[in-house]
């Protein structure tokens, strides 16, 4: 079953988060980043931050758990979904202690050769003051239920 | 300020060039890490039934170390400002202990007068490109240049 184009403009509850140190720590490690930045707070100060950050694509983290919420109301298995494009745009860094207020949102549904294209958007603010702290865009490709032997591009 | 470090750059520079190896024990540790536990990164069983030639990397841990190779230029990892990929072939991971290699460059593609740096990333394994539209806007820090 194609995924109904009406469910376009869906915006999902806000998910919250609070960045860690240790799992910034966990992060840079599983990327194999050594950059001092992320473990240690005089090197991040040295660059004009207030204590250590994470590494861009840590924000995947936080964007995640809003794709949990709408695969979960749309029906889609994770098995059937292959991420076809994604894209960050900071508006400043993410510290440790940073609490933050993810809202996402449905751009578009689009059929395609069978499957669906879903274009995600999601952004992500400081709780506190409500400022903007990252933009992210992404496409997301949805196979049909059926097709378990299909193959992934 | 900016502009000196700017002025050293033009477009068509490679900025950074490496190779990456991703191992299944990379896998394992990113899917803990980013809490991404699809089975098709770590169970052969489950990627091959889905068509899939055996277990792929997760396309954010690509991307995460095309990042690196940016981060590790520019040294302030909040200098990125903006990064976007296109996921476009899967990256097989064998199961053996050296892993699959990435290679990733990365070359200026603008030098604005805002003091920001447009980069265009090529990721490949094995000659083809695995992840396609890879760009990047970076600030290029005023006291530290890069390559410094």
């Amino acid at each position: 079953m194609p995924i109904d184009p009406s469910v376009a403009g869906r915006v999902y509850p806000p998910q919250f988060y609070e960045v860690s140190r240790e799992k910034i720590r966990e992060f840079a490690e599983a990327i194999g980043d050594a950059n001092p930045a992320y473990v240690d707070t005089a090197a991040a100060r040295g660059y004009g931050h207030g204590d250590v950050v994470a590494p861009p694509t840590f924000m995947m983290i936080i964007v995640m758990n809003g794709f949990d919420l709408l695969m979960k109301d749309l029906g889609i298995e994770f098995a059937r979904v292959v991420h076809v494009d994604q894209r960050f745009t900071y508006s400043r860094s993410l510290s440790v202690g940073t609490r933050v207020e993810a809202t996402t949102r449905l751009d578009g549904v689009r059929a395609v050769a069978g499957n669906d294209l879903l274009k995600i958007r999601t952004e992500v603010r400081d709780e506190e003051d409500g400022t903007d702290i990252c933009l992210s865009e992404a496409t997301l490709l949805v196979r049909p239920e059926d097709s378990d032997g299909g193959r992934r591009q | 300020m900016t502009e000196r470090v700017t002025e050293q750059l033009a477009v068509g520079d490679v900025v950074a060039d490496h190779t990456y190896w991703i191992t299944r024990e990379n896998l394992v540790r990113y899917a803990g890490a980013s809490g991404d536990f699809n089975p098709i990164h770590w169970n052969e069983r489950v990627a091959t039934s889905v068509g899939l030639p055996n277990v792929i990397a997760h396309g954010l841990l690509t991307m995460g170390l095309a990042g690196r190779l940016l981060t590790d230029w520019l040294g302030d990892p909040a200098a990125v400002v903006e990064y976007g990929v296109r996921f476009a072939r899967p990256v097989v991971v064998p199961d053996d202990d050296i892993g699959v290699a990435v290679r990733v460059a990365a070359t200026v593609t603008d030098v604005r007068d805002d003091g920001l740096v447009a980069l265009e990333l090529t990721v490949k394994v094995d000659e083809q490109k695995v992840l396609t539209q890879a760009r990047a806007l970076c600030r290029l820090p005023a006291d530290r240049p890069p390559g410094s």
